[in-house]
């Protein structure tokens, strides 16, 4: 699974950091999702998709080898 | 909220944060208490010996108390450090909680089994001590050094 985070923080102009407080886990967690290192669960993802004001598909994508 | 019920492992399992420097203090407060016991009875060892045939009656003796002050001291601390809270205790803490435990439990048989075919019946006690301290002790090291791992990886995409 693969996603954009990165390019969304971006263009919303949020720290790794504002990110995590922003929906309560630690900046190691961001981290590790934005770099494939850790899949989040379903309610993570959401969330994260929700601060974004994006569904979630369009922030992670599925890929070849999923 | 709905999302708390869905945690792998619920944070009402575990001890607040600060409890961890509690477990910290009561392990190495254990280590004096322990030296200067063993600098009055030199013979600590013998001491303590679990009884092995059914008649002796080395229960609660001095020594044997003493083994059992000291180990629950040792425990006490030992799971307060491993089961406190992180400051922010996420799903990957969870998952890392997790797979510690499973590493913690695989080392743990393993060393037990060995022991089971190479020692006997004497050393039994020593097979005891080894239970009740490895998979505590494998845990906090496994654990730490993957959270040590993350914070590097923070770390390094910073500079």
């Amino acid at each position: 699974m693969k996603n954009n985070m990165r390019v969304e923080r971006a263009i919303k102009n949020i720290t790794q950091a504002e990110l995590a407080e922003l929906i309560s886990v630690s900046r190691q967690t961001i981290n590790t999702i934005e770099s494939n290192r850790y899949v989040p669960s379903t309610v993570l993802a959401l969330k994260i998709a929700r601060v974004f004001g994006k569904p979630v598909e369009e922030i992670f994508t599925l890929e070849e080898e999923d | 909220m709905v999302n708390q019920a869905l945690q792998i492992m619920k944070p009402s399992m575990l001890f607040p944060y600060k409890s961890r420097f509690i477990g910290l203090a009561l392990i190495v407060a254990h280590v004096p208490v322990r030296a200067i016991w063993e600098m009055i009875n030199p013979d600590i060892d013998e001491s303590h010996k679990l009884p092995v045939n059914a008649g002796d009656s080395a229960l609660f003796t001095n020594g044997h108390l003493f083994f059992i002050a000291s180990t629950l001291l040792v425990l006490t601390g030992l799971f307060l450090v491993a089961f406190a809270k992180e400051k922010i205790e996420d799903e990957q803490i969870s998952q890392l909680r997790l797979e510690s435990l499973q590493w913690a439990i695989y080392v743990n048989y393993f060393i037990l089994i060995m022991s089971l075919v190479f020692t006997n019946g004497i050393d039994f006690i020593d097979m005891l001590r080894l239970n009740l301290l490895i998979p505590l002790v494998f845990f906090i090291v496994r654990f730490r050094w993957k959270l040590w791992q993350l914070n590097r990886l923070l770390k390094k995409e910073e500079v």
